[in-house]
């Protein structure tokens, strides 16, 4: 399979590990099948895949059912995160809602076999800022949104969406072969609760500013800053036409997912209005039917019935296409969205790299007059020249690291978008096939009794 | 086939050319096959047969497709009438439809073999109030709606459903044992545009008076009538248990039939508001795919095109719903109503045939007490008494001609009643099968490809 091929040319040698919590992640999302996909990872232990297999739709604490096998090699390392039961807890405006985040790993630093603690919104969204803060040029995973209109944030359809979407993002960050071995990434599956709180609510104040600073470089990719000492007033950026290609790239991704996802949840909503369209048709067909006798009236009860269980199918692939489409859409709006952050953090870098070979230029030739005429200020200019070089080299290391890594990340990124979005798309048309195919074979069962009018 | 039996039963020997003609109007609402039905009908000549299953769902001039063959047999009686070409006459506030009105006949009271004449609403009006005014106790086929919202007036969706409309009328009449001898239908098939349109001007003083009355007595069935006379302040209602049952049944009728019609035009609405919604989707789904490249951008490409030729399909059905399926059952809605109407003049024959029964049994009292006084006047009162008498008689005669009427009526209703509903509740569970067998087949076209990925 490409995606396993690729892993191993990059030499990601935890290809297994990775890819188990990664696959893991999306049989949470309760995606049916795509059994071709999990027999191709010769990874996976055996067992693991049958169990994969046989998860319902059914949201289910899907930690019972991702446990490895009797038969899983002990050998291999593998770490398995579980977002569940979510309970609203305290009262009025101070509720809010908590998880069960529990971690099932061989690994002696994720406290094996097991480990449970309790997190809320603003745990994960610490562990997101603390990563974004400590590895630029990586795709941080994207947060499921912060806020929501207040009626819609206790309901039910709302909250597993969200506990879903954490799901993901945790076994995103355990399978990233870099993210995962961050020690902030342990406090969070780790840490006692009253710990967990006081970290998060000491860096709280130091983060208010930092994300700002993020969102500010998020809005403002090509920042505009005027800089005095270069007399320059067009924005510093790169000119690489492979990176201009790229960033292009990004951009209209970004905007046709959006577009996609519109459409999606319109789609959704178009399925439920048809439902209940057909509701009230077979109820009416029904009293229609009482109303007649005989084989007429029978004819149109028989019509009321299937149209109500239709109506009820046409409901669930709603939800269906909600949960298992229209959300990983979403989800991959939210990634680009990352990407376009860590393209800010590069643009940044590339500033700073630049800003500092200037200005070590500028002392150079600076310490360089000085010398010429034997000044006494030449040794304080020379040590503030060799500072200066120092600090560039350093912004030219971080700079081409973040390239660097993009690079990593982008190969990556594209993979796992293939492989996420062909199996949304495949739920899709899966679904749709199956609905279709539900509703035809309804109809054509009660030709028979029309025809024998 | 029931329906044959009972004509048969009923007397009704020219169950041939009234079958025939009724079907035809069916033929020529566009509805599909339904061939069990026409091979069954053993009146029908084998040509016409053939040529009705041959008959496209697109609206060319019936006229063509429905003359009967070289091998029909010239003995059998038959008359075929088609309303078409709909043409906008005048301009402005006065403008108005006019249609070609084809009778295509056999026998000599029509002219045949063809008479074509010009006619518009106002006169297929005419026809129904003449008909409603001399044939107490028959159903008289209903009318589509007179006055519409002005924007839609001309559309061409409004002027198809009324052309349709109309064509179903006049053949309803033509096929009605009773109402096909009218002399009014001979004037209307037959008659020079200019006549037609005198007669009309005429009458329509008298009718808009009658038309009042009519629908004086449609909205209040239980006539309210102070007698002072009989001084009762009740109404005079029969008090047959039957007929009570078939009152109610008929109200229930009228309401279930115009809820199911009132959802059927809902789902109509959401066929095509998810036949657009999948449009924009397929739209999104194939900038998607060309912003993406390689074996993900095609996928998705596909994707959006099905997406787009699942629309079209769905908004056909939307097309094929509101003709073949919410239209039959508006028309059924109007049906029933004039079945109310006859009840308002059943009665008021019942109101008069009481009255006048009173009336006469005092008349005849007060003519034994003067008989008995020796009284001058008692020559006069015998005359009285004997010209009530004669009315009263006539009174009882045509409320009874009425319900006898009714019954017979009752019973064709009932039969037609079964075979319309049955062909377009099968119309309808058929579109729907296809098109959802449509719609699976295209998305499980696409899952090989998506399998791929």
């Amino acid at each position: 399979m490409m995606m396993i091929t690729n892993l191993q040319a990059s030499g990601k040698g935890e290809g297994y590990t990775s890819k188990s919590a990664f696959l893991i992640s999306f049989r949470k999302r309760n995606l049916r099948s795509s059994k071709s996909l999990l027999r191709n990872c010769a990874f996976l232990p055996p067992a693991i895949t049958v169990k994969f297999a046989m998860i319902s739709t059914e949201s289910d604490p899907p930690a019972e059912t991702s446990s490895p096998g009797p038969r899983s090699p002990s050998g291999q390392p593998f770490v398995m995160i579980s977002v569940t039961e979510p309970v609203k807890m305290g009262t009025g405006v101070q509720s809010y809602i908590s998880y069960r985040v529990i971690t099932k790993s061989n690994m002696t630093e994720f406290e094996g076999p097991e480990k449970i603690v309790i997190r809320r919104y603003s745990d994960f969204e610490w562990l997101h800022d603390k990563l974004a803060e400590k590895y630029k040029g990586i795709f941080i995973p994207p947060l499921p949104e912060k806020s929501a209109v207040e009626k819609f944030r206790f309901s039910a359809e709302f909250i597993e969406m969200r506990r879903q979407a954490l799901d993901v993002f945790i076994n995103r960050i355990a399978s990233h072969p870099v993210l995962r071995k961050s020690e902030d990434l342990r406090t969070f599956l780790l840490e006692e609760e009253e710990r967990m709180e006081r970290i998060r609510s000491i860096e709280a104040g130091i983060f208010s500013k930092k994300s700002s600073d993020i969102f500010q470089m998020f809005k403002d990719v090509q920042s505009k800053v005027s800089d005095v000492v270069l007399g320059k007033e067009k924005p510093v950026e790169e000119s690489d036409p492979e990176y201009e290609k790229l960033k292009n790239y990004i951009f209209e991704l970004e905007n046709h997912l959006a577009e996609t996802q519109k459409q999606a949840f319109r789609l959704v909503k178009r399925h439920r209005d048809l439902g209940q369209s057909l509701a009230d048709f077979g109820k009416a067909m029904k009293l229609l039917g009482a109303c007649e006798g005989e084989s007429l009236g029978k004819a149109f009860s028989d019509l009321g019935s299937k149209g109500e269980i239709l109506s009820l199918k046409l409901q669930k692939e709603a939800h269906n296409l909600l949960m298992n489409f229209e959300e990983p859409l979403k989800d991959y709006v939210r990634a680009v969205q990352s990407i376009k952050a860590t393209m800010a953090d590069r643009a940044n870098a590339f500033r700073q790299h630049c800003e500092l070979a200037e200005t070590t230029k500028l002392k150079e030739i600076n310490l360089d007059k000085l010398m010429l005429m034997h000044s006494e200020r030449a040794r304080e200019a020379e040590i503030d020249f060799k500072e200066s070089k120092a600090d560039s080299e350093e912004a030219t290391k971080r700079f081409e690291a973040i390239v660097k890594t993009m690079n990593e990340e982008l190969a990556r990124f594209q993979e796992q978008k293939t492989a996420d979005l062909g199996l949304a798309f495949h739920e899709f048309a899966k679904g749709q096939a199956k609905l279709a195919h539900d509703i035809a074979d309804a109809w054509r069962g009660v030709l028979p009794k029309l025809e024998a009018l």
